[in-house]
């Protein structure tokens, strides 16, 4: 089985969030905006540190808090970030805050994507909606580390332009070498010009090799079913695909019993899994 | 180390025990032939008869803690304010009096989860706190209900993993036998309580068991995909969580923030039950567990197969408690044996399956 990398938090009140601000919020769709943060305590910043992949539990204090991707580059620069879609209660109160108000944050937590295992493959990242948040941050570490790995590609589908996060980003990586980066929307709309098709089909015709890559995933349920089985019928096979997964959290650190899939805990086994992995668990998805 | 304590003797022992310490002990529920466990208070009488309806489980984690409380509130008109999060771990010196074996055995299975320094992730502060400051002191059982089945577990009623103290009932008075240093000083501080003895420990309750269980940890992933079976087992229930509440295993819960004013409120975790039909539903509307099937089968599969897998432990202690207190009569024993049956009875299709195709 493959090993999934861990940067671990340790604490001793692992319950106990950590207060932190908000520096900047960023729009990035009708119902996602993405939030960039710094802990308070400036030893606690700088001491924090994360893997791609990985995810943390933002508080607003008074109204609960919920799991998010951590979505920024792991090589940090004194924040981080996370992008959020306004769901219910929690995220309700997360999109009412503006830079300068304070919140606390437990992170990270769970395993990140196994990127040294990864070394010297061609990556090809799946991603429809808020999906792109965790490999956003993946794809700022492929690119941090370029000389690493050979060729990526990235097909990331929304229902509408407007749905599309990451607009400074995506102009970015439209324009990186090494980076065959194709956003598409569901149904062609006035003022698109770009691509116009379902994720898994624009991946089909993207095409990219099976031979010596990764293929990550991640968007709705029913996207990526379908994308596995287009990655399926490209030549992928179960132990070159992974996917992050979600399920509704509490603790975040494998106590209060509510993410299991079968013995394993999304929050601390996962959420990061290889589709082999998940074969050997119970089908509870 | 064993003396005596007569009768007369048990209400001064407590008075002497909350001197020192929060003192819980099973109080009968008037007229109900059950009782629950409280925080014993002078005068009242402890009931050391019935068995309670609910596990003593929540003296280490109680149905409702605070986690912290913090002095910010969403809103706050005054950007920059400091936000304060004081961690609220209390734990005063506790006594469990009147647990029974399979409460003080459940304190040990829950140990490995909540209170573990091996473990690099399963750390509580709260429960360590509590279970540090926790002596227990067990009452043997001489008697079994209907629903009693401990002996499926290992020790059955006079077990001693969990407890500091043990009490035999005799006529007239209890034997007590120290299995800690915790219990012996219990013993050594009470002296006038206490009779040098040499007596015998009385016979013991026999309880029911359920045979076979061994290898159902390995049996029960076949039939998970089987939601019939899950569908006839659960036919009756009403997710109302009784079984989990009740349960001295179970230790399932939610966190959630409660305001007392605008700008302070504070963090509490609350028992939850992986039978409520909102425990997995997330903020999408899926649940992964929409039916009583489906979350039956992983109350039955995280007892007696993921936690095994995980801890080496089976998270049941056959208290009994699921049984007595379930409103629609599902006992697990029957589930068990069940469960047994249907596992048997696939794997020997699938055999044939294969012995069919092979020929
Ligand atoms: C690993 C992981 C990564 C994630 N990453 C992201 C991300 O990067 N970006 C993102 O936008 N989202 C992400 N999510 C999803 C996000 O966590 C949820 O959208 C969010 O938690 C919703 O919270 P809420 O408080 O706004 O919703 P709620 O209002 O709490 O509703 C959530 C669900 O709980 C139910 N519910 C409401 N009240 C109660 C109650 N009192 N008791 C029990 N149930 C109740 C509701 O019916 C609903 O189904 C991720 C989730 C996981 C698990
Ligand atoms: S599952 Fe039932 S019998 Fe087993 S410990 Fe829990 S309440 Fe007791
Ligand atoms: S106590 Fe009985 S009815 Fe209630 S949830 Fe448990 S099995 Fe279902
Ligand atoms: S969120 Fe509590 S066990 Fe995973």
């Amino acid at each position: 089985m493959t090993t999934i990398a861990q940067a671990g938090r340790k604490s001793t009140e692992p319950l106990r969030p950590e207060p932190a601000t908000v520096l900047e919020v960023i729009q990035e769709t009708p119902n996602i905006r993405t939030l960039r943060l710094a802990f308070d305590d400036p030893s606690v910043m700088e001491a924090f540190s994360f893997l791609p992949g990985q995810i943390g539990q933002l508080s607003v204090l008074g109204a609960g808090e919920s799991t998010f991707a951590i979505s920024s580059a792991p090589s940090g620069s004194g924040s981080f970030e996370f992008s959020i879609m306004k769901a219910g209660v929690v995220t309700g109160a997360i999109h009412e805050l503006a830079a300068g108000d304070r919140t606390a944050v437990r992170a990270p937590m769970g395993c990140g994507f196994p990127t040294d295992e990864w070394k010297g493959k061609n990556i090809v990242l799946v991603a429809g909606g808020i999906g792109m948040a965790p490999l956003r941050s993946l794809l700022f570490h492929l690119l941090d580390n370029r000389g690493d790995y050979g060729e990526l590609t990235l097909v990331y589908g929304a229902r509408t332009p407007a749905d599309l996060c990451y607009e400074a980003g995506r102009a970015d990586w439209q324009q990186r070498s090494g980076l065959d980066f194709t956003a598409t929307i569901d149904a062609a709309c006035e003022g698109w010009d770009g691509c116009v098709g379902l994720v898994p089909n624009v991946l089909e015709e993207r095409g990219p090799s099976p031979e010596n890559s990764v293929a990550v995933t991640c968007g709705p349920p029913i996207m990526i079913r379908f994308t596995l089985q287009s990655l399926s019928k490209m030549g992928f096979r179960e132990e070159q695909i992974y996917t992050t997964l979600e399920r509704r959290m509490k603790c975040g650190i494998g106590i209060c019993g509510r993410c299991n899939l079968g013995p394993k805990y999304v929050c601390t086994d996962g959420p990061v899994f290889s589709l082999q992995e998940l074969r050997e668990l119970p089908e509870e998805l | 180390m064993t003396k005596i304590i007569k009768n007369d003797n048990i209400a001064r022992l407590l008075e002497q025990l909350a001197e020192d310490a929060e003192v819980w002990a099973p109080r009968e529920l008037a007229g109900t032939g059950t009782a629950i466990f409280e925080r014993w208070q002078n005068g009242v009488a402890v009931d050391l008869e019935h068995i309670t309806s609910i596990s003593a489980k929540d003296v280490v984690l109680p149905r409702t803690e605070k986690l912290f409380d913090f002095n910010y509130a969403f809103g706050d008109p005054v950007p920059g304010e400091n936000i304060e999060i004081v961690a609220a771990v209390t734990a005063p010196a506790t006594v469990l009096f009147g647990a029974r074996a399979c409460d003080a055995k459940a304190l040990t299975v829950l140990d490995a989860l909540f209170d573990n320094p091996e473990s690099e992730s399963y750390n509580d502060p709260n429960y360590q706190a509590r279970r540090r400051a926790l002596t227990v002191i067990t009452l043997a059982c001489t008697t079994a209900d209907a629903a009693c089945f401990c002996s499926s577990f290992g020790e059955g009623p006079a077990g001693k993993a969990g407890s500091d103290l043990i009490l035999y009932p005799l006529e007239g008075g209890y034997l007590a036998e120290a299995v800690t240093a915790r219990g012996e000083s219990i013993l050594d501080a009470a002296t006038r309580f206490f009779e040098e003895s040499n007596a015998e420990p009385p016979q013991l309750a026999e309880t029911a068991t359920v045979e076979g269980l061994d290898g159902l940890q390995q049996q029960l992933p076949a039939i998970f995909k089987d939601l019939d079976f899950w569908n006839e087992i659960t036919a009756t229930c009403i997710s109302c969580g009784f079984c989990s509440h009740g349960c001295p295993t179970c230790y399932c819960f939610n966190i959630h923030d409660e305001m007392s004013g605008d700008r302070k409120g504070e963090r509490l975790r609350s028992w939850d039950a992986c039978m409520f039909y909102v425990y997995t539903q997330e903020a999408s509307g899926h649940n992964p567990r929409p039916t009583q099937a489906h979350r039956y089968r992983n109350r039955i599969n995280h007892k007696f197969s993921y936690y095994p897998v995980n801890q080496g432990e089976t998270l049941c202690t056959g208290c009994g408690r699921c049984i007595r207190g379930c409103p629609t009569n599902l006992d697990i024993r029957e589930v068990l044996r069940a469960a047994k049956a249907r596992a048997v009875e696939t794997e020997l299709m699938a055999d044939g399956g294969k012995a069919e195709t092979d020929k």
